[in-house]
């Protein structure tokens, strides 16, 4: 640590230039690329993705005027996957959002006040550990009925767990540290030193385990979805479509195939991205 | 003079960051003869460590050499992997500064000390134990038969600094490189080992050499001594002509920034101009639990209570400078962050003066050992000093710049410097950032808690001169905490001298200097390595 400080000090040339690996800058540009394909799905659907035509069901791939093909209904795979990646991206999205407010925020007060908080808290997480995660999230789902809102509150109850440890753990140290001490010092109340100089110093992690998560929240919406738990037809939407193309994969295996070439895709982004950023940022996740 | 045993000929290092290329020695020439003691002394950054450890090729990948290192006729800086592993510990031992970081916590010392000699010779395991056992005792550790078999968490630190100078004896090598051996070592537990490599060099003719930022302990072994700075060599010649004539600026000021050279504070001051600021009566600090009935029958005793601070009595006069000084473990720290409030007393109390308990603001404020670990490494310098300006309403929002410029000001940092974050700063820059921070609530007292011993002699002269001079413009009550007898001696008019936990002797500082009363601060004060021709 006091060597490379030493350097800083040397040689004063500003910031460092911050060099991102070949891979990370690949999943940073799938990310883009996805989300752009979001955006723009109007413009770039050939077609109606809900717009059935039973003169052209199960089209081949290559067909004149469907690029990949149409399913049972005669909807256009192409359009249905552009449309569908607006529900899935913001299936990975906003799932992990209410997780990572909880899970920070639980974090910071659980490793700041110690004692009894931290010991109730701790326990909670231990309970949430000690069930499997797919079956807690099942199970609530199943309880709550289906619908991505309810994927979300069963999200937000059991999946900050990993974001209350990390940023605990983070703040555990912080506490210790001289410039909280110096904080306290000067007669900051526990409130404003939780929130300016714990919480920005202790959220890196848990930052960059969102990327991670991100993925996880994508594949497990989709495979909700795919048992029909999660999106409700005829919402385009990627694990729907393999689950609906199963019953005609000797006929049209285009309609199943497809949106999982492009499940893959996207997970595999938000993977590279996540996995580059934590080695970046020298945390681990 | 016969042929030197190691040669370094124009010696250049430098790494690749991501900053771009920074040299850290550029042209170093250095020989080291038969016999000799060569010190090298240099303050961090000089590039004195990166020099001894291209001698063994313990450079890190991103470094780039240049120039030639010789020992025994082998180019180091040409050396294979392999022909290196034969040049370290059987040819040169090294000994580093944090024995504890140097020593596998998990594998007993007798192991640890011959593996060296296992690697290099082959020896049976029984043989190499009985060697181990020789090489303790050798370097005087006692009871070696039962020491051989500890792990390194059972010894003080003064003896794994012994152990690991056993380990680089092992194999018998002709040069000891010691990196900085007393750093971390407390003074009483420096002069011993000083007093060991001084008997080794004479028993085993040894050469040595000996890095560190401390001109005494370098007066106190070496005969030649070599002085670095920003990679260079600037001054170079017998130990006793460089300290009486030295005829580089630079060394001048290392000898000048000395702190045992420093004179000592006027007792100028009357002790009670306006009473007792702070008064401390039987105070005692515990940290830690008996466990209660139900849990030592379940979990057993466990650990210990330790009683940091012990029935300290005290008194602190406004205005005055306070010295408190003491080893590792001696509870000086504890006691300054119970005044400060930071440690809850386990016994006793302290009675502050009335006005210093009125107002919401702190009256105590306390400044932190490590420069860099006292700031948020998130908040750049003015925000820094503005956040208890704007907490407090200490002044009306748009005079808060004013006031931070002002802050600056009084502890001598430019102003440019108002938008750095403390990894853009020097350690003395931060240290004078924590300064200013604690400054800005006004306070009465700073209790300042170790605040050089992490920065350089000559940063070190200017951050004791600034406290200086804040006390006599704003008429501060100084509690200074320091290990070090000539960094206290330097600033205050009266010392406390703590010993496991309790002050066991107290009164103005240049009557303990000159006539101590306790053992102990007899024992502190001999221990101290001095610079011999200088003294008065």
């Amino acid at each position: 640590m006091m060597a490379e400080r030493e350097i800083a000090v040397t040689v004063e040339v500003g910031r460092p230039r911050v060099r991102f690996s070949r891979l990370t800058v690949a999943g940073a540009v799938i990310v883009t690329a996805w989300v752009a394909v979001a955006m723009l799905a109007p413009l770039l659907a050939p077609y109606d993705p809900d717009a059935t035509d039973l003169r052209a069901f199960l089209q081949a791939p290559g067909s004149p005027g469907h690029l990949l093909g149409t399913d049972h209904l005669g909807r256009d795979v192409l359009s249905r996957i552009v449309y569908g990646t607006r529900i899935d991206l913001s299936m990975g999205v906003i799932g992990v959002m209410a997780p990572f407010l909880i899970g920070v925020a639980l974090g910071v007060v659980s490793g700041y006040s110690g004692g009894l908080v931290d010991t109730v808290l701790m326990r909670l997480v231990d309970v949430a550990l000690a069930f499997p995660f797919l079956v807690l999230v099942l199970a609530i789902v199943a309880i709550l009925g289906p619908g991505l809102t309810n994927y979300y509150v069963a999200l937000a109850i059991v999946a900050w767990v990993p974001y209350c440890r990390l940023v605990r753990a983070e703040t555990l140290v912080l506490k210790r540290s001289e410039f909280v001490e110096s904080a306290r010092l000067l007669g900051l109340s526990h409130v404003a030193i939780m929130r300016r100089h714990i919480l920005p110093n202790a959220i890196t992690p848990a930052a960059v385990f969102v990327v991670t998560d991100i993925v996880l929240t994508i594949l497990l919406g989709s495979g909700l979805s795919f048992f029909g738990l999660g999106a409700q037809p005829p919402t385009a939407e990627w694990g729907r479509m393999i689950a609906e193309g199963q019953n005609f994969l000797s006929q049209g295996w285009w309609i199943s195939v497809f949106p999982g070439i492009a499940l893959i895709l996207l997970t595999l982004g938000f993977s590279l991205l996540g996995d580059g950023l934590a080695k970046q940022l020298r945390v681990r996740a | 003079m016969s042929d030197p045993v190691l040669s370094v000929e124009r010696l250049a290092v430098w790494f690749d960051t991501p900053w771009g290329e920074v040299p850290a020695v550029r042209d170093v020439s250095l020989a080291l003869q038969p016999a000799e003691a060569l010190g090298i002394v240099g303050e961090s950054g000089s590039g004195k460590t990166v020099t001894c450890r291209s001698i063994l090729g313990l450079l890190p990948a991103n470094a780039r050499v240049a120039g030639r290192i010789t020992v025994e006729d082998a180019d180091v800086v040409q050396l294979s992997r392999r022909e290196l592993e034969g040049l370290r510990g059987r040819r040169i031992g090294m000994i580093f500064q944090n024995p504890s970081s140097y020593l596998d916590p998990v594998m007993r010392v007798g192991e640890q000390i011959a593996e060296g000699m296992r690697h290099h010779f082959d020896v049976p395991r029984r043989d190499a134990r009985a060697s181990s056992i020789d090489l303790l005792r050798h370097v005087r550790i006692a009871d070696p038969e039962g020491r051989v078999d500890d792990y390194p968490h059972q010894l003080s630190g003064g003896m794994k600094q012994r152990v690991m100078i056993a380990g680089a004896l092992a194999c018998r090598p002709r040069i000891l490189i010691a990196d900085e051996p007393t750093t971390a070592l407390d003074v009483t537990v420096q002069a011993r080992i000083l007093e060991l490599l001084r008997a080794l060099r004479r028993e085993e003719r040894l050469s040595l050499i000996l890095v560190s930022h401390d001109l005494g302990v370098i007066a106190s072994i070496c005969e030649r001594v070599i002085v670095m700075k920003d990679g260079r060599v600037v001054e170079e010649g017998r130990t006793e002509e460089v300290l009486r004539r030295p005829s580089h600026p630079y060394t001048r000021d290392l000898i000048g920034a000395n702190p045992s050279l420093v004179p000592a504070a006027e007792p100028s001051r009357p002790a009670s101009r306006s009473g007792q600021l702070i008064s401390i009566e039987g105070l005692s600090v515990t940290f830690g639990r008996r466990r209660g009935r139900l849990a030592r029958a379940l979990l057993g005793e466990g650990r210990p209570p330790v009683q940091a601070v012990r029935d300290v009595t005290l008194s602190v006069a406004e205005g005055e400078a306070l010295g408190i000084v003491g080893e590792s473990g001696s509870g000086k720290t504890t006691l300054g962050r119970a005044i400060t409030g930071l440690a809850a007393p386990s016994g006793g109390r302290i009675v502050l003066r009335n006005d210093l308990l009125t107002g919401r603001r702190p009256a105590i404020q306390m400044v932190f050992q490590d420069p860099y670990a006292s700031l948020d490494p998130r908040y750049a310098v003015g925000r820094a000093l503005a956040e208890p300006l704007r907490w407090h309403r200490l002044c009306p929002p748009d005079q808060v710049e004013a006031r931070v410029l002002e802050l600056m000001t009084a502890v001598e940092l430019p102003s440019i410097l108002r938008g750095r974050r403390p990894h853009e700063l020097s350690g003395g820059q931060c240290q004078r950032v924590a300064i200013a921070r604690a400054l800005a609530t006004e306070p009465r007292a700073l209790v300042a808690d170790e605040i050089t011993s992490s920065l350089d002699v000559t940063i070190q002269k200017q951050i004791l001169n600034l406290l200086r001079s804040l006390r006599e413009r704003l008429d501060l009550t100084i509690i200074l905490i320091s290990h070090d007898l000539g960094v206290v001696r330097s600033l205050c008019d009266r010392v406390a001298v703590m010993h496991e936990g309790r002050v066991v002797e107290l009164g103005g500082t240049a009557d303990i200097m000159r006539a101590p009363e306790d053992a102990y601060t007899r024992e502190l004060i001999a221990a101290v390595p001095r610079i011999p021709q200088l003294e008065p």
